[in-house]
């Protein structure tokens, strides 16, 4: 319990230290940095994803159409809404814990275990800015960046794909698409996936730089760490963003009526 | 009555560091003039590390005294304390090589962080550190520490020391682990920093185990 709280006040710091020191990007080193990891969170992950991606908008499709006996109309608006609001930035948030919070996590543990974090403090060099600034704005940028691309190559395969295997035509399914897609789901990804970002690289960095001891074996109990408890931010804020979206927004609070 | 001139007092020479350490089988006193090349040995590596720290921390146990330039570092402020860690470097296995970036980022890293000396002067001293000890920069500064060798990665953290232009020097260990020619080729240090920094102070650290 002790330690849980230690990690939420922790976390909480090295957030809001990472946030306020957001200027020092312009440093070089640290814009070099940035970008670093910009290239490796996004760009080399962005590879991986082409098919699956494209894969899921048909699979979306060809489910609500064939299971639910739904038509055109209701399949596309599935298929924006799963993919937009749900499927999309969560995807990409698993995407990058598994690349790049293991990455991300296991470095840092290794720089701390091996006195390398020491030796920057000592050359005048604040971690916060050197490790901790580049890397959650480097995953904020490219978890967001993934999130599109994954958008878009659900859509693009569902739309494309799909008339092989329903009795729809491209043509149908693209013009209800634009006809049914608004600016909202646009808006609530871009900030959903950016949440998922900072918590992502937030929660690895606390831990990299927060092993349990000083010895090799901290490295992996550091990974399981930091993973584990990222994917569970991410779900907690993907529902708390719901609700909070579609609940409270929409609905007006809601209560149980006994 | 003839008047006989007072015998003037000659000025204590100015003390670079004066460091003591106190307690049983512990005992540690050593002071090093500004200017001076020094070469101390320490009783083990846990009291070499406890004193390299102290310096480079300015900060002191309860059991050490230590002055850096004439000031008591117990009880100085944030701010002083920032200043005198300023003028002082050490090329030490406590301030390593970062792993990740080749030896050019590491040499010019604190320079680009801190925006002095500008990096086309880094990239001079660093041309010339590599050019008194013959070293190609075009093979060397690409690769990170772990394809450099023992001498080459001293080589780097010296670049580094000296465009950090410390006022006090310290340089623990110099010979671990190298060979007998390589020992003959960082004695060099001793003469490029007296080179760059007339006015400088060095110490080098060894424990007698060693």
């Amino acid at each position: 319990m002790l330690r849980a709280l230690r990690e939420i006040e922790g976390g909480m710091k090295l957030s809001l230290n990472a946030a306020g020191r957001l200027g020092t990007l312009r440093k070089p080193p640290i814009l070099e940095s940035f970008l670093r990891q910009v290239y490796f969170t996004g760009v080399t992950a962005s590879t991986g994803v082409v098919l699956r991606a494209s894969f899921l908008g048909v699979l979306i499709i060809a489910i609500t159409m064939d299971v639910l006996d739904a038509d055109v109309d209701m399949a596309v608006k599935i298929l924006l809404l799963v993919v937009f609001r749900e499927v999309g930035p969560l995807a990409a948030a698993v995407v990058i814990i598994l690349r790049s919070g293991t990455a991300m996590s296991a470095e840092m543990a290794m720089m701390r275990i091996s006195g390398q974090t020491r030796a920057l403090r000592y050359l005048g060099i604040n971690l916060y800015d050197y490790l901790v600034v580049p890397r959650v704005a480097g995953v904020m940028v490219a978890t967001l960046a993934l999130t599109f691309y994954i958008q878009f190559l659900a859509v693009a395969g569902g739309l494309l794909l799909s008339p092989f295997i329903i009795e729809a035509t491209f043509m149908e399914l693209a013009s209800r698409l634009f006809d049914l897609f608004t600016p909202v789901d646009f808006y609530y990804s871009i900030i959903k996936s950016l949440l998922f970002g900072f918590a992502v690289s937030a929660c690895c960095c606390y831990h990299g730089l927060n092993p349990p001891d000083l010895t090799q074996n901290a490295v992996p109990k550091v990974v399981t760490r930091a993973v584990t408890q990222a994917a569970m931010l991410v779900l907690t804020i993907n529902a708390v963003f719901a609700y909070i979206v579609f609940g409270i927004l929409f609905f007006g609070l809601v209560t149980a009526k006994v | 009555m003839s008047a006989v001139p007072a015998a003037t007092p000659r000025p204590a020479a100015q003390m670079a560091l004066r460091y003591s350490r106190h307690g049983e089988r512990r005992e540690i006193a050593l002071a090093v003039p500004v200017g001076s090349v020094r070469r101390v040995e320490l009783p083990d590596a846990e009291a070499k590390s406890s004193f390299i720290t102290a310096v480079l921390k300015a900060r002191c146990e309860a059991d050490e005294e230590l002055e850096i330039f004439g000031q008591p570092v117990r009880n100085l402020s944030a701010g002083a304390r920032q200043r005198l860690r300023a003028r002082v470097g050490a090329l030490s296995p406590i301030i390593g090589l970062i792993n990740n970036l080749n030896a050019w980022e590491n040499i010019s890293l604190p320079a680009a962080y801190h925006g002095k000396p500008s990096l086309a002067e880094v990239a001079t001293i660093t041309q010339e550190v590599l050019d008194v000890f013959g070293i190609d920069p075009r093979g060397f500064l690409v690769r990170v520490p772990d394809e450099l060798g023992k001498l080459e990665r001293k080589i780097a953290a010296f670049a580094r020391l000296m465009i950090a232009r410390p006022e006090l020097a310290i340089i623990e260990s110099l010979n671990d682990g190298l060979s007998r020619a390589e020992c003959a080729r960082v004695a060099g240090f001793e003469q490029e920093y007296r080179r760059r920094h007339p006015a400088g102070t060095l110490l080098f650290v060894d424990t007698r185990e060693e």
